[in-house]
């Protein structure tokens, strides 16, 4: 059957929050935690999180902007949609938004604004970085480029890189590529010389290497998780555990978004990019029924200006806008 | 001034900053058996469960009371190692290290030593690292600026970005001291080494310039936190607050430990490590002659074992002879 582009950018998206959603109990647990909670952790119970809240944030500043997004639009869209409705605790957002946030109101400006802060390698851009690839189908590069300029407000370094990486896999993927095409064209985006890009070769081994000791899942850790830290969302990290799972999946959206999940550490996140990853390269319709019907609008729990809307009209908008 | 005394006054500055933080007596009671840490956290439970105000502190039950005396910890203790290892290749000399379970240090550190382990050399090492940008190789740099070495091959094992810079500007700054330079030489070779388009040289200014407006250390205190630290994220060893912080510290004390790391001391998100430098720097312009003598600067061996019991001037002073 073929796959249309728009059931390619909408299969993109419901990934995403699919895999947002399974992910989010499991965040933080490690695989024997999950184990043991679910046996195999495969039933979305309730929504999603901050990243798809941030992904659709995201998908609204390229509708507006397209190839001539600028760090400067990128900015004035938190000041004018984000700072304002922060009232009291920032729900769901990681160090990096937050920090970004500080920054920004401190009159701080791109890129300084995603340097002043401790977390500049976070997820965070990685985690809402599929859209640009939806929006740069088939051009990797652009894609980069583009998901760079959203990340210089609140990301620096190896979080760009992340964001990089995604984006360009995503971008591959909408073109139908196979999972190992898609990986190459992350890692093509990214400097040979980076810890993301030395992170997804070393889990792209642990993968492939049948006679590793151990399960895969201990073999992954053992090739990419940072063992004396204990916040999660390191891009370089997230990034290789979120494309290990999706090559192990086969690019099938179930499974990959399944044992992205189930390696716990940020799993929300690696299992929305695995999501996404898999369901731009295989569509729409290959998202579990059963999945699709758990997601709804967003509530804005963590971005009240993302507040009723849904992925799926959110990646039509994509598609018209290209 | 006896020659050799400002190298002495940097590394005695350095464990008395390293004493005068709050977190140095949670460090040294890392000798302690680990038991008596976990009542600790259970007394943190305990207050924030029934809201009680009465925050437990380092205790000895059982334990011997020593450790939980005044004194120097983890700053002073990897300084004394840098000193005792100057002379290595830094990889090798780290590498020594990796795969030791009784020794602790900083989360740069560790996943240094991780990294090499698995075979990563630096500069991924230090790059490949979620705390790259900490002052662990700062610390460290009192060593090499003492010698008039440049410390950026040991820096990059640990760190990159801002934690080599802060270095690489600690280092100078010390090197300018000991050599018989003023507080205010001191700040320019800092800065020098600091470019104005880095995190770490925009706060190192910034600091210089709230310091100066404050025109005295414990008055700086508050804007230096206003404009260096957002306390979003969990810890408070960044290179990029801890360095600008000693800096000015030491620059709008005139030079005077006395006041400087007191100062440093009370800005609590830095505490662990900003007295130390702020010490090291002041100690260095001064003198070991000029600084009081009622503050220890016997290792206890909280970090690294093997240094327990040893005077950390007692290195210095083998060095310099």
């Amino acid at each position: 059957m073929t796959v249309t582009h728009r059931g390619r950018a909408r299969g993109c998206l419901l990934g995403l929050a699919a895999g947002d959603a399974l992910g989010r109990p499991a965040e933080n647990l490690s695989p024997e935690q999950i184990a043991a909670r679910w046996g195999r952790l495969t039933e979305i119970d309730g929504g999603g999180t901050d990243d798809t809240e941030y992904t659709i944030f995201a998908a609204s500043l390229l509708v507006r902007h397209g190839h001539a997004l600028t760090p400067q639009d990128v900015a004035l869209a938190y000041r004018q949609e984000i700072i304002p409705l922060v009232d009291g605790p920032m729900k769901g957002a990681g160090f990096s938004e937050l920090g970004a946030i500080q920054a920004l109101r401190r009159g701080l400006e791109p890129p300084l604004t995603g340097q002043w802060h401790r977390h500049g390698w976070s997820d965070g851009l990685a985690m809402r970085a599929a859209p640009y690839g939806i929006f740069a189908a088939g051009d990797p590069g652009e894609a980069a480029r583009l998901v760079e300029i959203d990340g210089s407000v609140s990301n620096a370094g190896e979080g760009i890189l992340g964001g990089r990486a995604v984006a360009g896999a995503v971008a591959a993927a909408m073109t139908g590529a196979s999972p190992q095409e898609v990986v190459a064209a992350g890692l093509a985006v990214i400097p040979e010389d980076s810890w993301t890009a030395r992170n997804v070769n070393r889990a792209r081994e642990a993968v492939l290497d049948p006679a590793g000791s151990g399960g895969v899942a201990a073999r992954l850790h053992e090739a990419v998780v940072v063992r004396h830290y204990p916040w999660t969302d390191l891009a370089p990290e997230a990034v290789a555990l979120a494309f290990a799972a999706y090559l192990l999946g086969g690019g099938e959206v179930e499974e990959s978004v399944v044992v992205a999940a189930n390696l716990g550490r940020d799993a929300d996140t690696t299992a929305a990019i695995a999501g996404a990853l898999a369901g731009a390269g295989r569509g729409e319709a290959a998202v579990p029924e059963r999945w699709a019907r758990q997601i709804g609008p967003v509530e804005g729990r963590c971005l009240p200006v993302t507040a009723g809307r849904h992925v799926l009209d959110v990646a039509d908008q994509l598609v018209e806008g290209t | 001034m006896m020659p050799g005394d400002r190298i002495l006054g940097a590394f005695a500055g350095m464990a008395i900053g390293d004493a005068a933080g709050w977190p140095s007596s949670r460090h040294r009671a890392g000798v302690h058996a680990p038991w008596s840490r976990r009542l600790h956290r259970e007394l943190d439970a305990f207050a924030e469960e029934h809201r009680v105000t009465t925050l437990p502190v380092p205790f000895a039950l059982n334990q011997p009371v020593a450790p939980l005396v005044i004194g120097p910890s983890d700053d002073a203790e990897w300084l004394a190692w840098t000193a005792l290892t100057i002379d290595q290749d830094r990889a090798e000399a780290f590498t020594g290290l990796a795969g030791r379970d009784d020794i602790r240090a900083r989360i740069s550190v560790r996943t240094a030593l991780d990294n090499l382990a698995r075979g990563l050399g630096p500069p991924a090492s230090g790059h490949d690292n979620p705390h790259f940008f900490d002052d662990a190789a700062v610390v460290r740099a009192v060593a090499f600026g003492a010698r008039g070495l440049d410390p950026t091959a040991d820096a990059r094992v640990t760190n990159a970005g801002d934690g080599v810079l802060g270095a690489v500007a600690m280092a100078r700054a010390i090197g300018v001291l000991v050599d018989g330079g003023q507080m205010g030489d001191a700040v320019e070779a800092a800065l020098d080494a600091l470019p104005d388009d880095t995190v770490i040289g925009r706060a190192a200014r910034t600091a210089l310039a709230v310091a100066r407006r404050a025109g005295d250390p414990f008055g700086a205190v508050p804007a230096l936190d206003a404009a260096l630290f957002d306390h979003v994220y969990s810890y408070g060893v960044a290179a990029a607050e801890t360095f600008p912080v000693a800096l000015a510290l030491a620059e709008v004390s005139g030079g005077s430990p006395g006041t400087a790391v007191p100062a440093a001391a009370c800005l609590a998100a830095a505490a662990d490590s900003a007295p130390a430098l702020t010490g090291a720097l002041t100690g260095a312009f001064t003198g070991h002659g000029a600084l009081p003598s009622g503050w220890s600067t016997t290792l206890t061996g909280c970090c690294l074992p093997e240094l327990a019991g040893i005077d950390l001037l007692d290195i210095a002073r083998g060095w310099i002879a």
